[in-house]
């Protein structure tokens, strides 16, 4: 019965979400039409000049000879049939583009995902326990530390102590394109170079997970229910772990759900910082190239990965929490 | 018909082209991978629809052209083995080499010669519809000649037979399907040293040794790996540690090669921009009062203090100028030094005086008058030439504020709108003038959307007349003549101001021999780079 509810309910959500899609899309569109310049100028810039011969081909190729509300619902008309459409510039299929960086991203994403919020439970919980003893000072003035450094920084100078004066770990890049490693190989290549990413993207999501957590920990331990297992006899340890967590871990889900959102545009400075080859690089170079069948395409993809983590995170409620019901009259 | 110049096949051609360069007999070895990094990552691969720096620097090592250049641009076989320039100049005759193979092991014939001119370049190169425009056909009497026929001598044509400007593509290949968006701009193949292997997107294009090269013996080294590295910083890094080997057109920012020029591992290498020679310019919108006043523009040419823009803004890598041509067109003779000198120790007096007799006196508050002045997008030393020209227009009493906009923002208002009062930008002289400086001060070049050509709408019916004829004279020495009086003419009208020559640095890992070999530097083929 729950589980057909279940279902019932991330179908209803999922037909919700299409004309927030189509909404963002149009509201894309209309947007980068505000942006002076066009694709043909770009590309003709960048050839250090053209003959307008050219430029006039260009032009008419992109469509960009077509009255705005043409090109418009062309591009609708192609998104509803899920076709994403070409990039000129790329010289390639927008769709091609972005599922050639989609797991680059997401591994980048899944990585840093786990290292926030299994970190910053972790050290949030650990703060928590030992309030205002020095473990809590040490972790909150960290937190405080890391929550107000630029990322671009922080990457930076891990690359300078890391890579270039303990030659722990690579500079910049997925791999290493001298010797191109295969198999078990290049995983451990992949992880590697990894580390410095991931540990720059985490840290500001970690610092605010640490202090959501220790805070809300904190507040669900003088929740009656806590004071009823203080009168059962269990130990301060044994409340927190086993009936304060599980409460005190809605809200910092909810803000990765957030997060997700974020970590997808939001990556730009650190892809740009260790050449990783993620979808934010893409999206900021297609906007000054503006190339925006491709722009439109990650936006696209973008929203519909935020609908897609808005359910999940509301299943994952659910499942911590089972007061929470799904579907309708609650 | 006049034999120009005809050169034979030599054996072991790779040890002579060595003896040319005049590079010591070293001992070369053949292995090793060379990572080079280019900045922005290249939208395409096809360097035939597309003449973007980063397209060229990739695409060079795969494809080849007919000819090859010395540093003096002078042109040496590479497929075409010889050819000759007929008395008229209407008709050129290339033999081509035989036994070369493209990378999917079909031979090399005079039909792709005429392909890629007649189908390609003439019509979708960017620059290629200008330069082949006097091309109308490509005669193939045999699979190893190609006879070009012009409507009028092109001797400029001769300076654009690069593999980095007419790369020879398979016809076999690219005559399927539309050549404008053809799926194998992405995966070339072409006749050059190196094929393409793979492009992971947002990280590297990796190409790798043509085992079945032409040059006996070359190339020396396995693999080229194009890397993309979004940031200065990491750029930098990757370099000092050694994951990265070679870097050239700004991809490394001046203060960084300073720093990077005092590590053991690296030098700084400042040749290899010959046949491009970019030059510093201000423009100014000539239509528009004041700057329809070639006072006013002669005096803020005075204004600029060129050595102190070099030595302080571009760290020394640099070259004072007053004209469009390039220093490094000298040893053709198209270069000339007699013109207008605006770097004189009293330009701050004289351009007060012009203004003065411009109309424009300096009023109470010591300003004649207030102008917007647009920043070249181009990154940071743009950034500061900009706030220098601030400055010095201060001097002379002219108030400029600045405004800063993205690429494609600048270039609608420069080129499109004109709605600007000055900017400053870089154009490059490529092979020869007429490829290069016709376009920003020729009357056929004011066409608004077309970005770098005339965007200052300037001409006179003189100049537009000694361009016209040294188009098509092939005479060198009377060329240089025509060009000498353009030269005079437009310095002296100033409507732009050219300031100097920009040195682009390349960041070269001194394992690495024999890269920069060539008057075109980081888009040439690398066939006899190798690693110690």
């Amino acid at each position: 019965m729950r589980g057909l509810r279940l279902i019932s309910f991330i179908m209803t959500r999922l037909l919700q979400a299409i004309p927030v899609v189509l909404g963002v899309v149009v509201l894309n569109f209309l947007l980068l039409q505000l942006a002076p310049g066009d694709a043909a100028t770009v590309l003709a810039g960048e050839a250090g000049g053209a003959p307008p011969e050219y430029v006039e081909q260009l032009r008419a190729r992109f469509g960009l000879d077509k009255p705005v509300l043409v090109q418009l619902g062309l591009y609708l008309k192609n998104i509803l049939l899920l076709d994403l459409g070409f990039s000129f510039r790329n010289n390639a299929p927008v769709l091609g583009l972005i599922l050639d960086r989609l797991w680059p991203t997401l591994l980048l994403m899944g990585a840093t995902l786990i290292v926030s919020v299994g970190g910053g439970v972790m050290l949030g919980v650990i703060a928590a326990l030992g309030v205002r003893t020095w473990r809590d000072h040490l972790i909150s003035i960290a937190a405080v530390i890391a929550y107000a450094t630029p990322l671009f920084w922080i990457g930076l100078m891990l690359i300078l102590a890391f890579s270039i004066r303990l030659d722990w770990f690579p500079t910049s890049g997925m791999e290493d394109v001298v010797a191109f490693h295969e198999g078990w190989a290049r995983v451990v290549d992949i992880a590697h170079h990894l580390v410095l990413p991931t540990i720059t993207l985490s840290l500001f999501y970690l610092a605010l997970y640490t202090r959501l957590m220790r805070a809300t920990v904190l507040e669900q331990r003088g929740a009656e229910y806590a004071t009823t297992a203080r009168a059962k006899g269990l130990t301060e340890r044994a409340i927190t772990l086993r009936h304060v967590l599980r409460n005190a871990l809605l809200p910092v889900i909810t803000m990765a759900g957030v997060q997700v959102g974020a970590l997808l545009g939001g990556s730009v400075v650190v892809e740009t910082v260790f050449a990783w080859p993620g979808l934010g690089q893409l999206a900021y170079q297609s906007l000054f190239a503006r190339d925006f069948n491709l722009l439109l395409g990650i936006f696209f993809l973008s929203a519909c990965l935020v609908v897609v983590v808005n359910i999940i995170v509301d299943v994952i409620y659910v499942l911590l929490d089972p007061r929470i019901r799904v579907g309708g009259k609650a | 018909m006049r034999l120009v110049r005809s050169l034979a096949l030599v054996a072991g051609l790779g040890l002579t082209v060595i003896s040319l360069a005049g590079v010591p007999a070293l001992a070369q070895k053949r292995g090793g991978t060379l990572v080079q990094i280019t900045q922005p990552e290249p939208p395409t691969l096809g360097s035939y629809v597309s003449t973007a720096n980063p397209v060229g620097q990739v695409a060079s090592k795969i494809y080849d052209g007919l000819l090859e250049y010395d540093f003096d641009l002078k042109p040496l076989p590479s497929l075409a083995e010889s050819w000759t320039v007929s008395e008229d100049g209407k008709t050129v005759t290339f033999k081509l080499r035989q036994g070369v193979k493209f990378h999917d092991g079909k031979p090399f014939t005079s039909a792709d010669v005429q392909f890629t001119f007649m189908e390609v370049l003439k019509k979708v190169h960017p620059r290629g519809i200008n330069t082949f425009a006097e091309v109308t056909a490509v005669e193939t009497p045999d699979p190893q000649t190609a006879i070009f026929r012009l409507n009028r001598p092109a001797p400029y044509m001769m300076a654009a037979l690069s593999g980095y400007e007419s790369p020879i593509l398979p016809k076999h290949v690219f005559s399927q399907g539309d050549i404008r968006t053809h799926q194998n701009a992405n995966s070339p193949v072409g006749t050059g040293p190196f094929k393409f292997v793979e492009w992971r997107r947002g990280e590297f294009v990796r190409l790798d040794r043509n085992a079945d090269y032409w040059k006996p013996g070359l190339p020396y080294l396995d693999r080229i790996v194009v890397r993309f590295i979004g940031d200065t910083g990491t750029r930098a890094a990757a370099l000092e540690k050694g994951e990265a080997h070679i870097a050239g057109f700004g991809a490394v920012p001046y203060n960084d090669v300073k720093k990077l020029e005092k590590l053991p591992n690296i030098q700084i290498v400042t040749k290899g921009y010959e046949m491009l020679s970019p030059v510093v310019e201000l423009m100014f919108n000539t239509k528009k009062a004041p700057f329809d006043n070639a006072k006013v523009r002669q005096a803020i040419s005075y204004a600029i203090d060129r050595k102190f823009v070099i030595d302080n803004i571009w760290f020394g890598f640099g070259k004072p100028t007053n004209g469009p041509i390039s220093s490094n067109f000298a040893p053709t003779g198209l270069y000339s030094a007699d013109v207008t000198n605006y770097n004189v120790p009293d330009g701050v007096e004289r351009a007060n005086k012009l203004l003065d007799e411009a109309g424009f006196p300096r009023k109470a508050d010591g300003i004649r008058f207030e102008i917007t002045h647009d920043i070249t997008p181009y990154g940071e030393e743009w950034r500061r030439f900009g706030e220098y020209t601030q400055q010095a227009l201060a001097r002379i009493g002219i108030k400029a504020n600045l405004r800063y906009e993205d690429v494609a923002t600048w270039l609608k208002r420069i080129y499109t709108d004109y709605d600007y009062d000055v900017s400053s930008n870089h154009l490059f002289n490529l092979a020869d003038p007429v490829l290069g400086v016709h376009r920003a001060f020729h009357s056929r070049f004011i066409r608004p959307g077309t970005v770098f050509v005339n965007g200052v709408r300037w001409s006179s019916p003189r100049t537009d007349e000694l361009m016209d004829r040294a188009t098509i004279e092939p005479d060198a020495k009377k060329r240089a003549e025509l060009y000498a009086e353009v030269q005079k003419i437009v310095v002296a009208e100033a409507p732009l101001a050219w300031t100097h020559e920009i040195s682009f640095a390349t960041v070269l890992d001194k394992r690495y021999r024999d890269v920069i070999v060539s008057p075109l530097g980081l888009f040439s083929s690398f066939d006899r780079a190798w690693r110690e």
